[in-house]
This record gives C-alpha cells, sequence and structure tokens, in this order.
C-alpha cells in the first residue's frame, strides 16, 4: 500500500490545532491549580486522626484512582447536571473532573511524601525544641514538597495527556481540534501524527526536567 | 504562661539538690520488651558519664529518655532538682522548659537537609528562643569558627564530610546552650579517619566543664573523656564508678565479663 503523506492541509490549518492547544493547557494549568491545592488539603485530611475527615478523604481518593478518567469526565459532564439540576459551563465540568482526579493522585503523592520524612528529622526538632507549626513549616514541609515534587510534576503531565478526554464532551482541546481538522481535510495520519507531536514536545521536557530533579535527589542523599 | 505541669514541684525541689540530673527506679518497656527495670542513676554538674552496656541493652533508649524524646512506664526524672519527667494520671508528663535545657547529637547527624549550615544552627533560636537572627548568625559563625568550619557556613549538609556534619550538629545542640548534652554514638558512622575530629571538640568541650552524657563503643575514648563509667545492663546499673574502676578493675563479675569480652574483641 502507498500513502501519499501531504502534511499541506495541517500546517494550513495550523492555527485550529494552537487554539485547541490553548484550550488544552489552560485545562491541564486549571487542573494543576486544583490537584496542588485541594489535594494538600486532601492530604491532611488523610492523615487526620478523626475518622471524620480520613474517611471521606479516603473514599474520595479511591473513587478517582480505581475508575476511568474516562468515565470519571463523562460522569462529571453527564451526569452531575441531570444529578444536582444544574447547568454549568462545560468547561467548568471539565476542568472539575480532571482536577478532582488529579487532586486524588496528589494527595497520595503528598502523603506519601509527608510519611517519607525520616523519623531522625522529628527527634532532631524535639531536641532543639521545634514543635507545632514551626516544625511544620520550616522542616517537615520542606522536607516533604521536595520529596513530593517529581511526583506532582509526574502527575501534572499526565493530566494533560489525560485531558485529550474532554474532546469526547465536544470541549475544543488539542484533541478535539485534530478530530475536526481530519474529517475535514481527510488526512488523519498527518493530522494525528501532528497532534501526537505536539502533546509530545510540550510533555518530554518537563518529564526531562523530572528526571533530573529526581536524579539530583538521590545524589543529595546518598 | 502556661500553667504549670507541676504545682508539687516546691515540695520535691529540697530532696534532690544539687544533682543536675537524677533518674530514679526508671521503668521502659516496648511492648512486651522490658527495657529498663527500676533503673536509677544520678550526675553531677562536674560528671562526663560514659554509658556502656550490651548491644540492645537500652544505652540509646536512656538517652531518648532523658532527652524527652521517649514515654516511660514508671519512675521519675530531675534535672537541676527540679521535676522533669514523670508519670501522672497514666501518662508521661515531660516539663518542656527542662527539656529545653537539654541537648542531643545523634548517630547520623540528623541536620536539616534543606538548610545550610548557618540555617541550620539558627533555626531553633530564632524560632523558638526569640533570638534576633543578627546575634544567632554571629553566635553560629563563632561556634563554627571555634571548630573549624566557618568556611561552610554557607555549603549544605550533603556537601559536608561525615565528621564535619558531626561537628555541624554538636555546634548546633550549643547553640541552645544546654546545661547537659548527650552523645549517641556520635562516631559510630563515621570512616576511622574522620573519628578523631569529632571526639577532638567533645574533649575540648569536656575540658570546658560542659556536663556529658556519652554512649560510646569506643573504650579508649571512653577512658579519656569519662569522669564516670556506668555500667547498665538487663534494665538497671550494674557497676558506676570511675572509669578506671569500671573499665580496668570492674568490681561485679557482670561488668567484668562485659569488659574483658570487648577488649578482646578489639585485639
Ligand atoms: N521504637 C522501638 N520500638 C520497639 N522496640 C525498640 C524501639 N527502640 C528500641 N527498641 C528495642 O529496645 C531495645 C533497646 O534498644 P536501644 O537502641 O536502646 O539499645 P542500645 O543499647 O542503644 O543498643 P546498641 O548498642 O545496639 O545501639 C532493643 O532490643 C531494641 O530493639
Ligand atoms: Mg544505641
Amino acid at each position: 500500500m502507498t500513502y501519499d503523506l501531504q502534511f499541506f492541509y495541517v500546517w494550513q490549518n495550523l492555527d485550529k490545532l494552537g487554539r485547541g492547544v490553548l484550550v488544552s493547557l489552560e485545562l491541564t494549568g486549571l487542573a494543576n491549580l486544583i490537584g496542588l491545592t485541594a489535594g494538600f488539603a486532601i492530604a491532611l485530611m488523610l492523615r487526620a486522626r478523626t475518622p471524620v475527615l480520613r474517611v471521606p478523604a479516603t473514599a474520595l481518593v479511591e473513587l478517582f484512582r480505581c475508575t476511568p478518567v474516562l468515565i470519571q469526565v463523562v460522569w462529571f459532564f453527564y451526569c452531575v447536571p441531570i444529578l444536582f439540576n444544574l447547568f454549568v459551563d462545560p468547561m467548568v465540568m471539565a476542568v472539575l473532573a480532571l482536577g478532582l482526579n488529579l487532586a486524588a493522585f496528589n494527595a497520595e503523592g503528598y502523603r506519601a511524601a509527608i510519611q517519607s520524612v525520616p523519623r531522625e528529622q522529628y527527634d532532631a526538632c524535639a531536641a532543639l525544641g521545634l514543635g507545632g507549626w514551626t516544625r511544620v513549616r520550616h522542616v517537615v514541609l520542606p522536607h516533604a514538597l521536595r520529596a513530593a515534587l517529581p511526583v506532582l510534576m509526574t502527575n501534572g503531565i499526565t493530566i494533560f495527556q489525560q485531558s485529550a478526554l474532554v474532546a469526547l464532551v465536544a470541549i475544543p482541546d488539542l484533541m478535539y481540534e485534530g478530530k475536526m481538522l481530519s474529517t475535514e481535510t481527510y488526512r488523519p495520519i498527518e493530522t494525528y501524527t501532528v497532534v501526537a507531536a505536539i502533546y509530545f514536545a510540550i510533555s518530554a521536557p518537563i518529564s526531562l526536567i523530572v528526571q533530573r530533579i529526581e536524579a539530583r535527589f538521590d545524589r543529595v542523599q546518598a | 504562661m502556661r500553667p504549670r505541669l507541676f504545682p508539687w514541684r516546691k515540695a520535691t525541689e529540697t530532696m534532690v539538690q544539687n544533682k543536675l540530673l537524677k533518674i530514679h527506679n526508671l521503668h521502659k518497656s516496648y511492648g512486651d520488651l522490658e527495657i529498663f527495670k527500676g533503673l536509677s542513676l544520678a550526675m553531677d554538674r562536674g560528671d562526663r558519664l560514659v554509658i556502656i552496656g550490651p548491644s540492645g541493652g537500652g544505652k540509646s533508649t536512656l538517652l531518648r529518655i532523658v532527652m524527652g524524646l521517649e514515654d516511660i512506664v514508671g519512675g521519675d526524672v530531675y534535672l537541676d532538682g527540679k521535676p522533669y519527667i514523670l508519670r501522672d494520671g497514666g501518662k508521661t508528663k515531660i516539663d518542656h522548659k527542662l527539656q529545653a535545657r537539654v541537648g542531643m547529637v545523634f548517630q547520623h547527624y540528623t541536620l536539616f537537609p534543606h538548610l545550610d549550615i548557618l540555617r541550620n544552627l539558627t533555626l531553633a533560636p530564632v524560632k523558638t528562643r526569640g533570638t534576633p537572627r543578627a546575634e544567632a548568625e554571629a553566635k553560629a559563625m563563632a561556634l563554627l569558627d571555634r571548630f573549624g568550619l566557618a568556611a561552610k557556613a554557607r555549603s549544605y549538609p550533603s556537601q559536608l564530610s561525615g565528621g564535619q556534619k558531626q561537628r555541624v550538629a554538636i555546634a548546633r545542640a550549643l547553640m541552645l546552650d544546654p546545661d547537659l548534652l548527650l552523645f549517641d554514638e556520635v562516631t559510630s558512622a563515621l570512616d576511622p579517619e574522620l573519628v578523631a575530629e569529632v571526639e577532638a571538640v567533645m574533649m575540648e568541650l569536656a575540658d570546658q566543664g560542659m556536663p556529658m552524657m556519652i554512649v560510646t563503643h569506643d573504650m579508649h575514648f571512653a577512658r579519656n573523656i569519662a569522669s564516670r563509667v556506668v555500667f547498665a545492663a538487663g534494665g538497671v546499673v550494674v557497676e558506676d564508678g570511675p572509669p578506671e574502676q569500671v573499665l580496668d578493675n570492674p568490681q561485679v563479675a557482670r561488668t567484668r565479663e562485659f569488659v574483658e569480652r570487648v577488649f578482646a574483641r578489639k585485639k
């Protein structure tokens, strides 16, 4: 089979894909905002002594971790409006679905990072009279956030890729624009290849940075 | 003002005067494992106590208790004649004002890896004592200078050798002007050639009269630095006396057996 690759139509419509990229980045940015803040709050709840905080947080985390993101997006988009009788901008729903999903994964990352603070550090704090908020602010958090950083960044770019799922609910992100373009131009191979290349070009550098950071941590730890 | 933890303090003060530290009838367990079965020990201001004993005998636990890091099962600890740690209403009560007068250096340095050396030293005085930063930094620099570490003030712990880290850890403890300094096998994690520099710093502190409680496996160093050696085993103090007695001429059979075994291993 011979197929004559023709990228011309894709280049001509690059502005559409560009608009799609902006939507994807906006989704990713907002989802990360929720993921980083709500994720931290949920992590603190996971560590709470009282079950009133711990149980709902655990339930939320497991719910998001144990169902496909695709279902989560669809559910937020189709079911929430009916169940709660409210109609919200699809973009808001998409951000909520992705943001809460990310929050669940980040919460686990934060929790593991806080857990990873060595017991000796707490001993050192006690021996120096450092307690309460001072200890959290100056010892536990700097330690934990450093440990969490690679996980948070990895989760953050994963959500950038997962965001392609919102094309299914007609949000004009990169994936959606790509789909439209491929139908319009009858050039699916070229279009989807370019779309994939764009996803890659944005994710790969961040992934590399994560690797660098992890390598540095390993050195410092040793 | 926080409410007083020990309203009866006045009554007991006179009973235990003059002792810097007094541990009375200490009981401690980890689950079913009984570590101390009524251990008693007292220490004067001029004392440098070296604790020796079998591995797993509770030497670290003893220091951790004196530092206020562990719950106890029974007994009480007095610092400077004041009730410091005791059991009350089924709980371990620790007087945090007195705890602040004790300092500790750990086997694995436990420096704060995200702070540079200067910050490692100034964090506690600035945050918990309200010492002005400039004053704390001047004091820190003076200490670092004394320990030959002034050039490392802006380095991070990961950039230092084990011996340097341990000297920083000692300086960090000294920043709070402790009345009693605890050392738990502070040279055990070090390469042999780095041991001397840390021991030299400790000898210098000893010469200046710093009261210390030291756990070490280095019998040679123990003999040099100790004013008293305490052999603890089986949850109690078995023998307690000057190094010439406990290390060279033990009076109790059990001590003799231990000391002979340790020295035999050295040779
Ligand atoms: N947090 C803990 N939980 C349970 N058991 C513990 C704990 N800490 C110590 N132990 C046990 O208590 C006993 C005394 O421990 P400790 O570390 O005080 O001994 P040590 O005399 O310092 O020994 P070493 O010479 O090996 O350092 C050991 O059997 C140890 O396994
Ligand atoms: Mg020990």
